[in-house]
């Protein structure tokens, strides 16, 4: 069914150029976080409707069949018939839509101008495919070369003197025969590991988390576009640091005391058994309320931050997100005792609307 | 065709067109009559690809389809529901089925087919139909690639998105009119409901515009017996294949799995009316009284066999009420079971194929060239931004200013499309 196709294909192009003009609300909303595959997000998008003239329907009205006493709810059950063909009252159901993550990314580029990300590459490895462009004398007969074959025929003819001009006869044989073929080349292999750190210290609401989660998904899935390989971890701390998978980073509630120190070391740890800065692209996120233990604890972070975790990453990003109970020092003190490190960046979160502030600050600078 | 599979492997297998043959001559013999059948096997997402373009794989390319053939795509591998047969309105009557359907449904399918095809040839809304609709169709695609060719992708498509909004103002029963013998020839000059087709004839248009308008207008014109004899439809084909079905073409082991299915089609769906069940027990109650249902199939639409077979009786053995928004708690429940109202409603609901009456009135003097359009108000108020967008696209068309005279709430109301804006304004009456 080759035209269908077609038509959905430009639906399709369609539904992108509204995701693309509306990117700024799906920004600083968790709708695609939780619609994410492998390579795909499905995207919900209200089905396209051209406007018609039609009864309103404020007053939900209308006959039914069924058993019930007056008053009884009809919403319940709103089926479908077992068959039918194509229907007509399908005007509210909303759409979903898959767009690949890597589209969903050069969207975001584009809408935050977001520069590429030169990666410290290290590797390089060979790599198969590559372009046809290239004989050799074996292969398959779908890739057999005819001109290079007659050529060979052409030149043994000649060589071995049974040209002749009156009957310019060439009959090609088995060792004429040339083939294209592609050469292994050398693709210069990059990959990335992103530590995402989240205080999840009493403060930490569920809508502070709720900001977290979106821009973590963000930024993963910017990062994800730039490298070929990608690690996520995530860090939980309130006293003390664990490393946790995707699914409780976001749903953990802890209450207690904030340690950040013990997140940083944790992390600091982490690179150095497994991420070593020659091999990895390395990308730390720590988000917090900015609400310290104490001020001789901060005065570790800056050590650590200064002395061990800078040198190594490619980019230490502080998120602040501000709480129920306001917003903390750690920013200030950070943006003070740090003050010439471009490897840091900071970004104040306040409410949803600057998600995609601190967004382009993270990845502004295309490090 | 659109698929590039071949022509064999769209045929029935032998032991299908076997029973095809047996299920088709038990219905001739019951007294059906129908054109000859072309039944093609398709599997479900070619079938989805054909339900999206309204049965014709021919059909014009539009974003429109591609929306439609997502939403069935999803829909089917989400087990919400499926579809199992495709039946067009063409000689010879085309019907697709779906390879996964089991022996049982293809029997039960083909034949429902028999009733479609019988209703598509006798009843009266669906005579002057285009039988050759889907040549039609490929020469309305061609059409639609030629302008956008010509003018390009986005001009066509847009013009298209604004003439199909307009798609519903026709006159349903115009083609009858014409059909009876009735003088048409001003049948599009106000006022008239035919508002697609006065502005396909008098609007300033360049000619690609006129013709595609054409085109919108010609295809609705197909496709509205459809909406006015849904209920019917479905009915005569359901009782059909429940009574050839039962009547011989099932083996004893088959019929748990054939009222399986068939009540599975057939089930009540609260809060709004199965055209399957309604259709089937207006015509089993027809029968039951002796009444003659072939001529019922032939003159009758939804509505006005609703009105001749409804009664209280029927009303309370089918379970019928009236369900509404209860203002306080917002939730829909069932408000009444009054034979009288719920039957009023019903007609209400199907008259004028479901849709607000809109009558062109009378086209304003130059320069303002204002067009005047009256909405019939029968208590039921449009939806207001919806029309305001349509009255633009009206506008549109027209290059004038456009003016439709409704109610909301009571209250008499003007709405207005001028220079690209749409406005409301109180009326005086």
């Amino acid at each position: 069914m080759l035209r269908i196709e077609a038509d959905r294909a430009r639906f399709r192009e369609i539904v992108r150029g509204r995701i693309r003009a509306d990117l700024k609300r799906y920004l600083s909303t968790s709708e695609l976080f939780a619609r994410r595959g492998d390579r795909a997000v499905s995207v919900p998008i209200p089905q396209i409707e051209l406007p018609r003239l039609r009864f309103g329907d404020n007053h939900k009205s209308g006959v039914g069949q069924g058993a019930g006493e007056r008053g009884d709810s009809v919403d319940a059950s709103d089926g479908e018939p077992g068959s039918g063909s194509a229907g007509e009252g399908s005007a509210e159901h909303a759409l979903e839509v898959e767009v690949e993550l890597d589209e969903l990314a050069a969207m975001l580029g584009r809408e935050l101008e977001l520069p590429f990300i030169q990666p410290r590459g290290r590797h390089s490895i060979l790599c198969e495919g590559g372009r046809y462009d290239h004989i050799r004398s074996r292969g398959p007969d779908s890739l057999r070369h005819t001109r290079r074959t007659f050529k060979e025929a052409l030149i043994r003819t000649v060589a071995s003197g049974q040209w002749d001009p009156k009957n310019p006869k060439v009959v090609p044989l088995r060792e004429d025969y040339r083939f294209r073929a592609n050469r292994p080349r050398p693709m210069p292999h990059s990959s990335a590991v992103i530590i995402h750190m989240m205080d999840v210290s009493g403060s930490m609401g569920r809508e502070q988390k709720e900001i977290v989660r979106i821009q973590a998904f963000w930024i993963d899935t910017w990062l994800r576009s730039q490298y070929d390989q990608i690690e996520v971890m995530y860090i939980v701390h309130d006293a003390a640091a664990k490393i946790v998978d995707r699914e409780s980073f976001f749903h953990l509630r802890e209450s207690g005391g904030t340690k950040i120190s013990s997140a940083y070391e944790l992390c600091l740890a982490q690179i150095q058994t497994r991420y070593r800065p020659e091999d990895w692209n390395i990308y730390a996120f720590h988000y917090s309320d900015g609400d310290n233990w104490s001020a001789r604890d901060t005065e570790r972070c800056m050590t650590l931050l200064r002395d061990e975790l800078i040198p190594r990453v490619n980019q230490f990003c502080y998120g602040q997100v501000k709480s129920a109970y306001g917003s903390g020092q750690f920013k200030k003190d950070l943006d003070e005792s740090l003050a010439g490190e471009d490897r840091l960046v900071t970004a104040a979160v306040n409410d949803r609307s600057d998600i995609s502030e601190a967004i382009r600050a993270f990845l502004g600078k295309g490090r | 065709m659109a698929t590039s599979a071949r022509a064999s492997d769209l045929q029935l297998p032998p032991a299908l067109q076997l029973q095809s043959e047996r299920i088709q001559g038990l219905a001739r013999a019951a007294g059906l009559d129908f054109e000859k059948l072309d039944f093609r096997l398709l599997d479900a997402h070619d079938v989805n690809g054909v339900a999206a373009y309204g049965g014709f794989p021919t059909r014009y390319p539009s974003w429109r389809f591609g929306m439609e053939f997502e939403r069935l795509e999803k829909t089917r591998q989400y087990g919400l529901s499926r579809i199992y047969e495709l039946v067009i309105n063409t000689e010879p009557v085309v019907a697709y089925l779906v390879k996964t359907n089991s022996h049982l449904e293809q029997k039960l399918v083909i034949a429902h087919v028999c009733g479609h095809a019988d209703f598509f040839k006798h009843n009266s809304w669906f005579a002057s139909t285009d039988r050759g609709m889907l040549d039609r169709m490929g020469w309305h695609s061609n059409l639609v690639r030629q302008a956008m060719d010509r003018e390009g992708q986005d001009t066509v498509e847009s013009f298209l998105d604004t003439a199909l909004s307009l798609e519903t103002l026709i006159d349903p029963y115009l083609p009858l009119r014409r059909r009876l013998g009735a003088d048409v020839r001003n049948a599009s000059n106000p006022p008239t409901f035919d508002v697609l087709g006065f502005l396909a004839t008098h609007a300033p248009l360049p000619q690609w515009k006129r013709e595609l308008l054409e085109m919108v207008r010609s295809e609705a014109y197909y496709f509205q017996p459809q909406r006015m004899t849904k209920i019917m439809n479905e009915g005569w084909a359901s009782f059909w294949h429940a009574r050839l079905l039962t009547g011989g073409v099932l083996s004893d082991s088959e019929i748990v799995d054939f009222a399986d299915c068939h009540s599975g089609a057939t089930a009540d769906s609260p809060g709004r009316v199965n055209p399957y069940k309604l259709g089937i027990e207006l015509f089993r109650s027809a029968f039951e009284q002796g009444l003659d249902i072939f001529r019922l199939r032939r003159i009758h639409n939804d509505a006005s066999l609703i009105d001749l077979l409804v009664d209280a009786e029927f009303v309370e053995r089918q379970k019928l009420f009236l369900y509404g928004t209860n203002a306080k708690t917002g939730r829909t429940e069932v408000v009444e079971r009054d034979p009288a109202r719920v039957k009023a409603r019903l007609i209400q609901d199907l008259s004028w194929g479901g849709l607000p009456q809109i009558e062109l009135v009378s086209v304003g003097e130059s320069p303002t060239r204002m067009l005047e359009l009256r909405h019939h108000h029968d208590g039921r108020d449009l939806e207001l931004d919806a029309a305001k967008a349509t009255l633009l696209c009206v506008e549109r068309l027209w290059g004038a200013p456009v003016r439709l005279a409704t109610r909301e709430g009571g209250e008499a109301r003007n709405l207005i499309a001028r220079h690209g804006e749409a406005t409301v304004e109180d009326a005086v009456e």
